[in-house]
């Protein structure tokens, strides 16, 4: 017997075969690393209402109540709930109501949980520009609508917290604080407002709850959260607080240099569902915007919801019969290469 | 006042709200309204305690003992231990948490879309995040009434200030421009800021600032903006005539928001009495006159 069999002859691997493979498992490996982690995670389903409002004297409860009994919220779900309504209250600017969420978008929305049988509805903001938060609360013309309504409203920015374990671990934040008056309401609904935004491409229902997140412990600018990256901490705050419910605002949004400083656009649109991620991939196209292009979503993806149209049962309208493309400036690099083709 | 004496609490300071816990920025407003008040009310005592009980052995003064991050109520207090010899290594470590603490600076990038110079030291909200407007202001304010006008950490503070104050006048949390659009003032941010440099800069370097304010103050119905505002224009002796009209109309908005919380309530008091003579000199609104420029008139 021969001291020496060559291996190939054998049916073994040489020296050769070995870096060979292993040259091609890096490759591989590699390869893989650079595929989007949502291909890897296993496919979700949701679904979105959209309806037109065209201004907002219309009927706007009539048809959020519509809209959620197309999402299947039956009376027996809410029965004896109180709900929280977290709207978008950013600042004032006369000339300017387009920034905030419109104040009868949340009478319609106070009005909608109601009727299917929530016991009680509150509304709490927490600027992130203002320390003033009742100045925002005045001038946006909530007070007006709330007082009339016997609606009670909170500030978030200074009321004690309370800290969960960050579940999405997006950030190197450990905990995140809520304020405690979250632990005395059964569903948190994001009442939010379609924008774009420059540092985002756009902001919506998962954005918006920035705010909920205390001014005393994140400070004015919330730069906390800056400072630990925004789409990481939308994602965490999304994936931790577990919203219950979106409306979008998008009866007239905001495009070009949003939050603040964007021009009014008229949609003429309410969107809605109970899917965050979904209902904003929802928006993102009305705004003729690739959800895919922005990054948190694209990283919420199948994980806190599906983005795909394909993973979204759209009800009501068709996206088609109302998008409207909002203008991008090409100068604000999150707004480059996200127009929706 | 007597609102404020209903909150006190029975081991010494204010709680943000009735029938709430202990909180560090409401006692120290809390004190400083009582000292306005009546220098010598039986409450002081008791509350500047408590509110030592919440220094840490850094100096700072948290807004809760699990959250040491959020310092920001630390120049409040050394306001509120300001004046009390039993408080002096209280508020001597205060200072020198001040002194040695800085918001994150950094040099700007060229292509960077906002307009400010990020690498002029202040006081930020919360550790290891940016310097802004109002913690800057008050931190000033603090070492000012402190005997440390003159320090470096001032004197840049001051040029930090300045180079947050919007072109067209006042001032927001701190950001002037972004992506080339000047963002808008806010009057409880210039109210601040103008307090923090009365008496350290020409008239002229915050004109803009004194007209945007003076012409915003008679439809602010809100204690934060009001109060501040109060306080910003008596820095500069331009209290408006109908300041007590306005602090009533803004007491009278409780039925429509609710009863303030504390720092909001005693806020608002120091501004409705912030014309007096004898509360610019009680608290720590310095003459607008020139003591010593910091800043020469841009």
């Amino acid at each position: 017997m021969a001291d020496h069999v060559d291996p190939k002859l054998a049916g073994g691997i040489t020296r050769r075969d070995l870096l060979l493979a292993g040259a091609g498992g890096l490759l591989l490996a590699s390869g893989l690393l650079l595929v989007p982690k949502r291909y890897f995670r296993m496919p979700q389903q949701a679904q979105s209402f959209v309806t037109k409002v065209a201004h907002y004297q219309l009927d706007i409860a009539d048809a959020i109540t519509r809209g959620m009994r197309e999402l299947g919220v039956a009376p027996e779900e809410l029965k004896g709930k109180r709900i929280l309504l977290k709207p978008n209250l950013v600042e004032t600017a006369s000339g300017a109501p387009h920034i905030n969420t419109h104040p009868l978008v949340l009478r319609g929305s106070i009005e909608a949980f109601l009727r299917l049988g929530a016991s009680a509805v509150l509304v709490a903001e927490g600027p992130g520009h203002r320390r003033d938060t009742l100045a925002v609360y005045e001038e946006s013309g909530l007070a007006d609508v709330l007082t009339e309504d016997r609606i009670r409203f909170h500030d978030l920015n200074y009321i004690t917290g309370y800290e969960l374990p960050n579940a999405g671990r997006q950030s190197s934040m450990r905990t995140l604080t809520f304020p405690a008056l979250f632990k005395e309401v059964d569903w948190i609904v994001s009442v939010a407002k379609m924008k774009t935004h420059h540092w985002t491409g756009a902001t919506l229902s998962m954005k918006n709850l920035f705010g909920v997140m205390p001014g005393i412990y994140y400070g004015w600018p919330k730069n906390v959260l800056h400072h630990a990256g925004i789409e990481n901490s939308i994602l965490d705050i999304n994936a931790t607080l577990k919203p219950h419910f979106a409306i979008v605002d998008g009866i007239v949004g905001m495009q070009g240099d949003g939050p603040i400083m964007g021009d009014p656009k008229h949609v003429g649109v309410l969107v809605m569902g109970r899917n965050l991620p979904a209902v904003d991939a929802t928006c993102c196209r009305i705004m003729g915007i690739d959800p895919y292009k922005l990054s948190y979503l694209e990283r919420a993806d199948n994980w806190l919801g599906p983005i795909g149209e394909g993973s979204i049962e759209q009800r009501g309208e068709a996206i088609a019969t109302v998008r409207t493309n909002f203008e991008l400036i090409d100068t604000i690099p999150a707004q480059q290469g996200i127009r929706l083709t | 006042m007597g609102l404020l004496e209903a909150r006190a609490l029975p081991e010494g300071g204010f709680p943000a709200r009735s029938g709430e816990p202990f909180r560090s920025d409401a006692t120290a407003w809390g004190i400083l309204s009582l000292l306005v008040f009546d220098p010598h009310h039986s409450l002081l005592g008791s509350a500047r305690d408590r509110l030592a009980k919440a220094q840490r052995s850094d100096g700072s003064v948290s807004i809760a003992m699990d959250h040491t991050d959020a310092y920001w109520p630390t120049a409040l207090s050394v306001l509120a231990w300001n004046g009390s010899p039993l408080h002096e290594s209280h508020r001597h470590r205060g200072v020198q948490f001040l002194l040695e603490t800085t918001g994150t600076q950094f040099k700007k990038e060229a292509d960077s879309p906002t307009t400010h110079d990020p690498s002029i030291p202040g006081w930020s909200w919360i550790a290891g995040t940016h310097s802004w407007t109002e913690p800057t202001a008050v931190a000033v304010i603090a070492l000012r009434a402190t005997g440390h006008g003159q320090h470096d950490r001032v004197r840049e503070a001051i040029r930090m200030m300045l180079d947050r104050q919007l072109p067209h006048g006042g001032w927001n949390y701190g950001n002037t421009l972004v992506f080339g659009r000047e963002l808008h003032p806010m009057p409880e941010s210039t109210g601040a800021a103008l307090v923090g440099l009365a008496g350290q800069v020409e008239p002229g370097t915050v004109a803009r600032s004194l007209d945007y304010l003076q012409g915003e103050v008679d439809r602010l119905r809100t204690p934060i903006s009001l109060g501040w505002s109060l306080l910003g224009l008596a820095a500069w002796d331009l209290w408006p005539s109908n300041g007590a009209a306005l602090v009533e109309r803004c007491l009278a908005n409780q039925v429509r928001y609710g009863e303030y919380d504390t720092s909001a309530l005693c806020l608002l008091f120091l501004g409705a009495l912030a014309g007096e003579t004898e509360t610019k000199n009680t608290l720590f609104l310095h003459s607008s006159r020139i003591q010593a420029p910091a800043v020469p008139a841009q």
